[in-house]
C-alpha cells in the first residue's frame, strides 16, 4: 500500500507569540482530529511536522495519522527557513520510500510551508538542497502582512496569503490543509493526479487569498 | 430559527435552515427544519445538459422506478432526489435524509477514540482491513454474512438502475452507505446518473473503482471516439470491485507489480491498460506482497491464505469473469443480475462457525466432506445435513436445480426453497417472504419442522408430513415440498464432521 507523505513546515518564530502560536497549535490538533475521521486518510496519509524558530526541528517524524502525538510548540527566535528546507530535504530522503524496479514506493510527498515573516538565513542554499528531492504539491502560506511572498514564490508557484495572522485565518488555513490532504488521499490515485498546482485541491476558504 | 421558504419546480413547498451542514465536491448542503430532507445547492452554475439531466432524474427516471407497483421497495435502497429548487441564482435539489442506521452508533474503539460516533457510515471504513482491525468498534462490524446481505442490496439496486437504462457512473464506497450491524445499504449521489448516449458523465469515477479502459483513455479528449467514459459496463467493473472489497477487505488489482518508477504513471498503468488481478491463477506478477502491507491489514491481505475462492462455487466464477476474462473485455463482465443471483444462492451455502470467538462467524460450505472455517480454521463437528434441490420440468421426473442448501440449527425454509419459480427479490409479496418451516437439531437428530406446506410428503416412507409436524433428516431421505408447478423435492445428504 502506497503511503501519502505530508510534510508541514511551520514557522514558530518569536513574532508569532500569543494568539497566533495558540492558533497554530489548535490548528494542528483540529487537522489531526479531522483526518482521523477520514477513513481514506487514516489508511494512506502519513504526516510529519518540522518547526523552525529558535531551532529547526522535526517535532513529528513521518507517522501514520492515528499514531501521532503532538509535542509542545513554543514561539521563540527567528526565521531560519533555509535550514528548515534543508532538514525537510534530508527527512524526505530518509523517510519517503522510493519506487524501485521491484518494489512500489510512496506517493510523492505533499509539502505545506507556513511563515509570517522573511527568512533570516541563507534560504537560497536551503532551497537548492530542497530542489534535489522529488515532491508532489508544494503549497506555501504567507500569514499576515509581514510575510515575504516573493521568497515563497521562488519555492513554489502555489502561494496562498492570509491577510492577517490571527486565530480566524490560521484556523481556516488548517481546515483547508486537512481538506487538501483528504482530497489528495483519494484523488492522488487517479492518473495524472499529482500535479503541482492549486487546481487539484479544494478551493481555499474565503479568508485566504491566492497570490497572483 | 431562520427558515427559507421556496417552491420546487413542480410546485411543492420546500424549506431549509440556512446553516451549512456539509460540503460535498460540488454542493453545499442544508437541513429542512424537520430534518426529513436536505437541500443541496450546486456551487457552480449548471450547464444546459446538467439541468436537463436533473429534470429527468427527479422526473421521468424517478417515476419509472418509484411510482409503479412495488416502487416503495426502492425507497430504502436509493436516496433519490425528489425536487429542484432555485435560490439566489443557484440550483439545488431536495434529497431525503439518510436513515439513522447509516450513522455510527458506537463509532471507533476505546470509547470512540476517533470521535466518529454520529458520522456517516461511509463504506471505506468497512472495506479496509486495517480500518476494521485497528479502529472500528467491533459492534459496528457485523458478521461476514452481513456483507452478503449488503452486497445483495447493492447488486439489486444497480440491477434496477441498469434495467432502466441508467448508469450510476461513480459507484464507490463513498457513494454507497452501508450498515453492517443492521445489514442495510443505500446508494447515494444519484444526481450524477448517466444516460448512455444522452447525458454524458461529469466524472471519470473514484480511484479504486475506475474501469481499466476508462483509466487507460482518460488523457484523451472527451469527444475522442477512442475515449471510454463511464457507462453500464464500467458500473459492472465498479460493482465487482465493491463486492470483492466488502467480502475480502482488499483491492483486487492493487498488488506488488511495479509498472513505472513514477508513482502517478505506475498507478495509471496498474489501474488501466496493464491492470492485473492480484489472484490471477497463472500470472503471479501482481501478487500482494506481505512485506509491503500494514500488519493491521492481515490476514485479509494474505490472498494465499484467504483466496477469493472461499466465496464459494457460485461467486468465484464471477470474480474470474470480472477480473480475468472481463477485466479488459467490458462485454464479458458479470451483470448486476448475475451477482445478485450468485450472492443469494451463496447465502444458502453458509454455515455458522462453531468457534464462538471467530470474527467472521460464517463461512461458505466448500462442497467437501470435511468442512472447515477458512477464517479461524475450526473444523465442523457433528452431522451436517446438506439439501440438494430438485424440481420437475416434466411430469413424474425431478431433475437437479444445481442448488444446495446447508442446514444449521434454527435455519428457516423459505418459499424460494420450495418452488423453483420463486426467487427472493423485490417482487415477492409479504406472504412469500415469511418462512414455511425451520430446521432443528434435537438430541443429536436433525428435524425439519413443517409450518405452512400443505403438500409436504416423505417420499422415502410415503407418509404425509402435514403442517405442524416434523420429519427427521437422514442420509438419502427424499422429501416432496410442494406439488405445485415448479415445486421441489429435497434429497438429503449427511456430512459427518
Amino acid at each position: 500500500m502506497r503511503r501519502l507523505p505530508v510534510y508541514l513546515l511551520i514557522d514558530v518564530s518569536g513574532s508569532l507569540t500569543g494568539e497566533p502560536i495558540e492558533a497554530i497549535k489548535n490548528g494542528l490538533h483540529v487537522l489531526l482530529s479531522t483526518l482521523r475521521q477520514d477513513p481514506q486518510a487514516l489508511e494512506t496519509a502519513y504526516l510529519s511536522v518540522i518547526t523552525y524558530g529558535r531551532e529547526v526541528r522535526q517535532v513529528v517524524p513521518l507517522t501514520e495519522i492515528s499514531a501521532i502525538n503532538l509535542p509542545q510548540i513554543a514561539a521563540d527566535g527567528i526565521t531560519p527557513m533555509g535550514a528548515a528546507l534543508g532538514l525537510l530535504a534530508e527527512r524526505i530522503e530518509a523517510e519517503v520510500e522510493k519506487t524501485t524496479p521491484t518494489s512500489k514506493g510512496d506517493w510523492k510527498p505533499i509539502v505545506f510551508i507556513m511563515t509570517d515573516g522573511k527568512p533570516t538565513d541563507d534560504w537560497r542554499a536551503g532551497l537548492a538542497r530542497f530542489r534535489t528531492v522529488k515532491v508532489g504539491n508544494v503549497i506555501a502560506c504567507a500569514a499576515g502582512a509581514d510575510a515575504d511572498t516573493s521568497v515563497l514564490r521562488e519555492i513554489t508557484e502555489s502561494v496562498i496569503s492570509l491577510e492577517t495572522a490571527d486565530k480566524g485565518t490560521i484556523s481556516a488555513f488548517f481546515k483547508w490543509v486537512s481538506a487538501s490532504i483528504s482530497v489528495s488521499s483519494q484523488r492522488i490515485e487517479t492518473g495524472g493526479g499529482e500535479g503541482s498546482s492549486l487546481k487539484d485541491l479544494p478551493p481555499p476558504p474565503p479568508e485566504i487569498n491566492t497570490v497572483f | 430559527m431562520t427558515v427559507i421558504k421556496l417552491t420546487s419546480q413542480d410546485g411543492k413547498p420546500v424549506e431549509f435552515v440556512p446553516t451549512l451542514i456539509g460540503q460535498g465536491g460540488m454542493k453545499d448542503v442544508y437541513f429542512s427544519p424537520d430534518h426529513t430532507y436536505v437541500v443541496a445547492f450546486y456551487r457552480d452554475k449548471l450547464d444546459h445538459a446538467s439541468n436537463e439531466r436533473l429534470q429527468a432524474i427527479v422526473g421521468s427516471f424517478r417515476d419509472g422506478i418509484f411510482n409503479r407497483a412495488g416502487g416503495d421497495y426502492w425507497q430504502n435502497l436509493f436516496r433519490w432526489p425528489t425536487g429542484i429548487v432555485e435560490w439566489g441564482g443557484r440550483t439545488g435539489i431536495t434529497v431525503p435524509t439518510y436513515q439513522s442506521h447509516f450513522f455510527f452508533e458506537h463509532g471507533s474503539k476505546n470509547d470512540d477514540m476517533l470521535k466518529i460516533k454520529g458520522r456517516e457510515k461511509e463504506g471505506k471504513w468497512f472495506s479496509s482491513a486495517s480500518n476494521r482491525n485497528s479502529f472500528l468498534d467491533p459492534r459496528e462490524l457485523g458478521t461476514w454474512l452481513s456483507y452478503f446481505r449488503i452486497c445483495i442490496l447493492i447488486s439489486r439496486a444497480v440491477r434496477r438502475l441498469h434495467a432502466a437504462g441508467l448508469a450510476h457512473s461513480d459507484l464507490s464506497y463513498k457513494n454507497v452507505l452501508v450498515d453492517p450491524a443492521g445489514r442495510n445499504a443505500c446508494i447515494i449521489d444519484i444526481d450524477g446518473l448517466v444516460v448512455p448516449g444522452k447525458y454524458p458523465p461529469d466524472v471519470v469515477g473514484t480511484p479504486d473503482f475506475i474501469a481499466p479502459e476508462v483509466m487507460a483513455t482518460s488523457r484523451l479528449a472527451k469527444a475522442d471516439p477512442k475515449r471510454f467514459l463511464p457507462s453500464i459496463t464500467t458500473d459492472r467493473h465498479a460493482l465487482a470491485v465493491l463486492i470483492y472489497m466488502y467480502l475480502l477487505y482488499r483491492h483486487p488489482l492493487r498488488g506488488g507489480k511495479v509498472h513505472d518508477q513514477d508513482p502517478a504513471r505506475d498507478e495509471e498503468l496498474g489501474m488501466g491498460e496493464r491492470a492485473l488481478f492480484v489472484e490471477h491463477p497463472t500470472d503471479a506478477s501482481n501478487r500482494i506482497r506481505l512485506d509491503q502491507v500494514k500488519k493491521s491489514a492481515l490476514p485479509w491481505a494474505d490472498a494465499a491464505r484467504l483466496p477469493f475462492t472461499l466465496t464459494g462455487p457460485l461467486l468465484a466464477p464471477l470474480f474470474k469473469r470480472a477480473f480475468i476474462d472481463g477485466l479488459h473485455t467490458p462485454s464479458a463482465r458479470p451483470t448486476a443480475d448475475d451477482w445478485e443471483f450468485a450472492l443469494v444462492r451463496t447465502v444458502d451455502l453458509m454455515q455458522p462457525c462453531q468457534n464462538h470467538t471467530c470474527q467472521a462467524k460464517w463461512y461458505v460450505f466448500d462442497n467437501t466432506v470435511k468442512p472447515t472455517c477458512p477464517f479461524c480454521g475450526t473444523a465442523y463437528r457433528g452431522l451436517l445435513p446438506v439439501l440438494n434441490l430438485y424440481s420437475s420440468r416434466k411430469a413424474g421426473t425431478y431433475t437437479p436445480d444445481n442448488h444446495r442448501v446447508m442446514v444449521y440449527d434454527g435455519q428457516s425454509l423459505f418459499p424460494w426453497h420450495v418452488n423453483r419459480n420463486v426467487f427472493p427479490n423485490e417482487k415477492l409479496s409479504g406472504d412469500q417472504t415469511r418462512r414455511v418451516g425451520y430446521f432443528r437439531l434435537h438430541q443429536g437428530i436433525w428435524y425439519l419442522v413443517n409450518e405452512r406446506l400443505p403438500d409436504m410428503k416423505d417420499l422415502t416412507t410415503g407418509k404425509a408430513v402435514p403442517p405442524n409436524s416434523h420429519v427427521d433428516l437422514v442420509e438419502g431421505k427424499r422429501l416432496l415440498l410442494s406439488t405445485e408447478e415448479g415445486g421441489r423435492v429435497i434429497q438429503v445428504q449427511m456430512v459427518v464432521g
